[in-house]
């Protein structure tokens, strides 16, 4: 048989990536969660992990300084977004820059530089979990600006001078055309504020001092020593961040592409 | 030793592979191949760090790393050409992973316990019979290592439990870098005759709230609180006595659940009294003032004495110079050692002649030299090089109170001249700075024990102790409250959701206008 070029083995590349790099390591963490040290096939981690109120305070712990993150990063970026998304200004976008450009910088220099300045300020050892937050907005910040910024950069004029037409005040025209329409937006940025911030233990190692436990961290410790129940709280952490983007409609196709449009 | 400065060397170290990798890529098939797996930055790497740099520079400036030497040694010698696969790891555990998953090496440089572990579980193979033989030509490592080293090895054990099984660390492992634990403090904040009645409970005592850390890093913390609860029985034990150092071992190796417990309670009082865990922030933050006092390994301790007296950071930059002490707590400390180890299948013989390679002399101080740590290696160079460091001349003193002689006999017994490894030096560098840390005295090596392997089950007990004293644990009813809150929060978001799907949002376009008008008529 003769191999004809079709466009569909254009998509071969990435079915091999696919496999390799997602669906054999999630079999793979599959498998170890549900085995035990001799290899035979025990539900002990599952049931471990659900009894040990030290793992299940760290899962509450981490799920709190995840969404205290997202809501602050949401109630600084909203503004902004908005602010930007509707002015007139002709450079704007050096604006968002200034937003984004911390980005591009190491991440790791980043966090020693937030570091020094709480350590100058005095805060550095002393308010663990404020600086754990702190160096997570600093951090995750830009990934909310954006998909808020690019949604309403969509929202078309008629939509306000129709609001006005009708006898909106600002408040209405807010509840009714701006905040719906910017939905998408607000999901698909706290999506990715949300799931960095539960397991970067980078930041609460370095700002918390180490003295701040979050799920990420504990996941590092256990793959130090035992594989499975490591890989029995990275499955339950996926799980965690599966239902919470289901239920930010993270998955409906039509928002996710308006929202990631980064 | 454990987890080191990763940052800058490692990624030298990376960018420096494939350059190695490509030069010997034309070597012939009858190359030898020696796989190396060690610590991050705990060799001689050549470049200006390198003790050879001032008088034996390459055409280009740079002086090579030792690994580059040894190539050509063993191709002269033996007439075989070799290669060296150098791969480093961070900590003990992650070394024990790699070998779980198959990789294989020729030699390994795990710390004592994983040495026990490693043999316990029969993943090592024994040295030669004749590779402890000084008589053997070539046999540098049997020729040079400290009298009191090898002493060490030969009398612990590799299994405690099983009375028939009598092997012991000298027939799977060699030695290669030693020390002991203690604190680097800044005097300026630190009195040290308070820390000498505190000892360990520095961790605990108020007056240092927030002002000292302690490693990330279970085991040494273990240690730690193990001493601090069991203090007056280690301060009761006779030190004079034949059984003194068994003694000591066995109290500071507990890991009964008494003592599990007691320890936990510990533990989270030191929790709260310090500033926090760290694996290499400690160095920078007790230089700029942020800390008083930092747990360290005695390499470690004296390169950050060395930094911070040189007013420099680990990036070379310039910063105010600062006197930093060591101390060690006078009740005892934790000695370590880290060795060579060959795993089965490994090329015995290639394996051996780099242990011997490194054990000569002048490669023991080159490797010294570079990394900070004290190496296992006696000798008269090793002895000139410590001399070189701290030896000073009593003619320059005014009072008799400001030197010492300082006697390190023990360490370099008969591979020295008899005598000789007594020597003057001042009494402040022998009692609270870098030489009381890089060559404690027999007296402060006494008082100190090996941390043994734990064994699967206490190891299990220890692990899941540690993330209850790092977590914080909530009370069950407020887990509880949690669990019903997020069902609810969960019910009433897929309500509005599927409520509003069916009312609002998911109605057909064509029916679109009704939409409009319900609007309207609210």
């Amino acid at each position: 048989m003769r191999l004809r070029f079709s466009r569909k083995m254009l998509g071969i590349p990435y079915a091999v990536f696919l496999v390799f790099f997602v669906i054999i390591p999630m079999l793979i963490i599959l498998f170890y969660a549900f085995t035990d040290k001799e290899m035979h096939l025990s539900f002990g981690n599952f049931i471990q992990f659900f009894s040990d109120p030290t793992k299940l305070s760290t899962i509450v712990y981490s799920l709190v300084i995840a969404l205290i993150t997202t809501a602050v990063s949401l109630l600084i970026a909203y503004p902004v977004a908005y602010i930007l998304a509707r002015s007139k200004m002709k450079k704007k976008f050096v604006i968002l820059l200034l937003f984004v450009t911390p980005m591009w910088i190491n991440f790791v220099l980043r966090i020693n530089a937030i570091r020094e300045l709480l350590g100058w300020i005095g805060l550095l050892g002393e308010a663990n979990y404020f600086n754990t937050i702190l160096g997570m907005v600093y951090d995750f910040l830009p990934f909310m600006i954006l998909p808020l910024y690019t949604t309403m950069l969509k929202i078309d004029e008629s939509f306000y001078e129709a609001s006005a037409d009708l006898g909106a005040n600002a408040l209405t025209t807010f509840r009714r055309v701006t905040l719906p329409l910017s939905m998408p937006g607000i999901a698909s940025g706290i999506t990715m504020v949300f799931l960095p911030s539960m397991t970067n233990y980078v930041v609460s190692d370095m700002l918390g001092n180490s003295k701040v436990t979050i799920i990420g961290k504990f996941i590092y410790e256990y793959f130090g020593t035992n594989w499975h129940m490591g890989s029995m709280v990275a499955l339950i952490l996926l799980i965690v961040v599966f239902l919470s983007t289901w239920l930010t409609g993270g998955f409906k196709e039509d928002e996710t592409v308006r929202g990631a449009n980064l | 030793m454990k987890k080191r400065r990763i940052g800058a060397l490692a990624l030298a170290a990376a960018a420096a592979l494939p350059t190695l990798l490509f030069s010997v890529g034309c070597a012939s098939e009858d190359t030898v191949v020696l796989r190396v797996f060690n610590w991050e930055e705990y060799i001689d790497e050549g470049g200006e760090g390198s003790y050879q740099y001032d008088y034996e520079v390459n055409e280009d400036g740079s002086a090579p790393p030792i690994i580059e030497d040894f190539e050509v040694w063993y191709e002269e010698t033996y007439g075989t050409p070799i290669r060296v696969e150098y791969s480093t790891f961070g900590t003990n555990e992650d070394m024990y992973n790699q070998l779980q998953l198959g990789d294989e090496y020729d030699l390994l440089c795990p710390s004592e316990y994983m040495i026990m572990k490693l043999a316990a579980e029969d993943y090592l193979q024994p040295y030669d019979e004749d590779f402890l033989d000084p008589s053997i030509e070539g046999n540098y490592y049997a020729q040079n290592v400290s009298p009191y080293i090898r002493e060490m090895f030969e009398s612990n054990r590799i299994n405690k439990e099983d009375p028939d099984d009598t092997s012991t660390w000298a027939d799977y492992a060699a030695g290669y870098m030693w020390g002991v634990t203690g604190f680097t403090y800044n005097p300026a904040y630190v009195e040290a005759e308070e820390l000498s009645s505190l000892g360990w409970d520095i961790m605990r005592a108020p007056q240092y709230k927030n002002k000292v850390t302690t490693k990330d890093n279970v085991r040494d913390s273990y240690f730690v609180a193990l001493a601090i609860c069991y203090r007056d029985e280690i301060e009761a034990l006779d030190p004079d006595a034949d059984d003194y150092t068994q003694k000591l071992a066995a109290i500071l190796n507990r890991t009964d659940e008494e003592t599990i417990a007691k320890v936990e309670a510990v533990m989270q009082e030191m929790d709260e009294n310090i500033y926090g865990y760290e694996t290499d922030t400690g160095k920078a933050d007790i230089v700029s003032g942020k800390i008083w006092l930092n747990f360290a390994w005695s390499g470690d301790a004296v390169y950050a004495m060395d930094l911070a007296e040189a007013g420099e950071d680990e990036e070379g930059n310039e910063t105010e110079s600062t006197l930093l002490n060591f101390f060690i707590p006078e009740e005892c400390a934790n000695l370590w050692f880290d060795g060579w180890v060959m795993p089965k299948g490994a090329n015995k013989q290639a394996a051996q002649a780099f242990v011997n390679f490194m054990s000569k002399p002048e490669n023991a101080v080159r490797n010294m030299y570079y990394i900070g740590y004290s190496g296992v290696i006696a000798g008269e160079e090793v002895l000139s090089y410590v001399k070189d460091c701290y030896e000073v001349d009593p003619g320059d003193y005014e009072s008799e109170e400001d030197y010492v002689a300082y006697d390190l006999s023990y360490f370099f017994g008969d591979t020295v001249e008899e005598g000789s490894a007594v020597f003057y030096a001042d009494r402040e560098q022998a009692e609270e700075r870098q030489l009381h840390a890089h060559y404690p005295t027999l007296e402060v090596t006494k008082r100190c024990a090996v941390m043994d392997y734990y064994g699967e089950e206490a190891n299990e007990a220890i692990n899941e102790l540690w993330s209850r004293v790092k977590s914080e644990t909530l009370d069950t009813w407020a887990i509880v409250v949690i669990c019903v809150g997020v069902v609810l929060v969960v019910a009433a978001v897929l309500t509005a959701k599927f409520g509003g799907k069916i009312n609002f949002f998911r109605l057909p376009h064509k029916k679109g206008y009704r939409r409009v008008r319900q609007e309207n008529c609210r």
